[in-house]
């Protein structure tokens, strides 16, 4: 804390005659507990704040902190959040709200070499009250996928954007490219390249029903949390058609540089792909328990590093 | 050595998280939305005031009482009684912690009296305060936010000094306490921009710190 009638008086002095600094306030000392007000502590006595009561508490939960993206340990101002936790959680609110207000611009499917299709939702405002909608295609993309997709493939991989564009836009090429390079190397057939728009997980049973492909994937924009709008997440089911569950379905989230990168998600996707065609199944069926070497993490077992919380804002103290 | 910082000693902080009604009341709380009190007492009343208004700044509490003791800290009830008892109120105990918090630490590093001589036998307050609370704005009449200079001084200094003062910038007087106050001394707010406050403050010091050096010389 800097005192600005400290610095006017330090310059007053030297003008004066006085050839000494002012003496340097002590530093800030954190408030510390006093034993009794009664012992007569020299110099300033200190306040027992609810803060130092809590102090072991915050200790553990800053330490908790280290392994979680989740709000713990932030300590409090009063009944009220520090300044610097405010701004940073309205940054990342706003991130999440930007990546939920982005629309693919026309014509980016094209550009990007992937067929564009488009759900039964007219525009965005619906895409985002209409779920139902979102889970079936349009006519045209319908008849475009009956007159111009390869049909008969073991793996249809679709991108979308879901409920983020900002992370179609983003890692979405370069997962789709480290999936399908993965899946030839396995010398899987993978179906034509499909872009769809204002679509929900569920399109790809249709897509797939259309196609006949054995297992579909898509990979779009999830329902973005704070601080990361640019997440993908892949579906995937076996046999797709419409009327398939959840249950029916295996996933993987938090596909971005922070979480599982697109390179280390498209290998991962490729081996439940493959584990899919062996088993011809998917969802809660699906047996991972051989797989966890390939899968890691994904597998459920072993370490999970904690996602890195980006820093949006920074406040001078 | 002169214009050396005389750091003020806090002589007693003490809370009371849901103080009885009728205390509050001969405090001046409202009782509709003050339930606990934080006091203090220190040896310098002019530097509290300043910290009870940074208190303002930091937590919604108010500053419901706030008095000097007559003829000043070398004159004392008691040990613990200095020259000043302050009371903020608050509706919650936290909220009162944040304040004393942010008081102590104005106390610490901010607002202090100046010796304005060699020996240290005159002291001079020309404490500028840059962005008002809300206590201190009401005291002289200004809005929150507002710059002041809070100059203090003993009778003879603070008149050639406040004169010095209004006189050094665009600065105007916004309240004149002329001596004795309780504690003998004198003392002004004056108000402006923040660099006029500052300007005000300055000169304000210097000639104080010349009064003590020639004060038979007309």
């Amino acid at each position: 804390m800097s005192s600005r009638t400290r610095q006017l008086i330090e310059v007053l002095r030297i003008k004066l005659g006085e050839a000494r600094p002012l003496a340097q306030p002590a530093p800030a000392r954190p408030v510390q507990a006093k034993a009794r007000a009664s012992s007569g502590p020299k110099g300033v006595p200190r306040v027992v704040t609810s803060h130092q009561r809590r102090e072991a508490v915050e200790r553990f939960a800053q330490e908790a902190s280290k392994h979680t993206t989740a709000l713990v340990g932030i300590g409090s101002v009063g009944t009220r959040y520090a300044t610097d936790t405010v701004l940073q959680f309205q940054a990342e609110l706003a991130v999440a709200h930007e990546a939920v207000g982005a629309v693919l611009p026309k014509g980016w499917a094209e550009s990007k070499g992937l067929l564009p299709l488009k759900s039964r939702v007219s525009d965005h405002r619906q895409f985002l009250l209409r779920p139902d909608l979102g889970r079936r295609l349009d006519e045209s993309s319908v008849a475009l996928i009956n007159e111009e997709v390869a049909k008969d493939v073991d793996v249809q991989p679709i991108l979308a954007d879901g409920l983020s564009a900002v992370a179609c836009m983003g890692a979405g090429m370069e997962l789709l490219e480290a999936f399908t390079r993965e899946c030839q190397g396995r010398g899987l057939s993978v179906g034509t390249p499909l872009c769809a728009q204002f679509a929900r997980v569920w399109l790809e049973d249709e897509i797939g029903e259309l196609t006949r492909a054995k297992v579909a994937v898509i990979l779009l924009g999830e329902r973005p949390g704070l601080g990361t709008g640019d997440g993908l997440s892949a579906y995937l089911v076996y046999e797709p058609k419409v009327g398939k569950t959840d249950g029916d379905r295996n996933m993987m989230s938090n596909i971005h540089a922070r979480g599982t990168p697109p390179e280390q998600a498209g290998k991962r996707l490729a081996v439940l792909v493959g584990a899919m065609l062996e088993q011809r199944r998917s969802g809660v069926d699906l047996d991972l328990s051989a797989l966890s070497a390939e899968l890691g993490e994904a597998a459920g077992l072993g370490y999970r590093a904690p996602q890195e919380r980006e820093q949006l804002v920074e406040v001078s103290r | 050595m002169i214009l050396e910082p005389i750091l003020p000693r806090v002589l007693s902080v003490r809370r009371i998280p849901a103080a009885h009604a009728a205390l509050l009341e001969s405090y001046g709380a409202d009782l509709s939305r003050h339930t606990s009190l934080g006091l203090v007492t220190c040896d310098q009343d002019d530097a509290t005031y300043v910290a009870l208004d940074e208190a303002t700044k930091h937590s919604p509490v108010d500053v419901i009482y706030a008095r000097s003791f007559y003829a000043g800290s070398d004159h004392a009830s008691g040990r613990l009684s200095g020259e000043i008892l302050g009371v903020i109120a608050g509706s919650d105990p936290e909220e009162v912690d944040e304040g004393l918090n942010a008081l102590l630490r104005c106390l610490e590093h901010d607002a202090c009296f100046y010796s304005a001589d060699e020996k240290g036998e005159i002291a001079v307050f020309p404490h500028v305060i840059s962005s008002l609370g809300h206590y201190l704005s009401k005291e002289a009449g200004l809005e929150v936010g507002d710059s002041m200079a809070y100059l203090v001084a003993p009778p003879m200094e603070f008149s050639i000094g406040v004169d010095a003062a209004l006189k050094a910038a665009e600065v105007e007087a916004k309240k004149i306490f002329p001596p004795p106050t309780e504690t003998n001394y004198a003392a002004a707010y004056l108000a402006g921009e923040q660099c006029a406050c500052e300007a005000a403050a300055e000169a304000f010091a210097e000639a104080v710190v010349e009064v003590g050096r020639r004060p038979l010389t007309r």
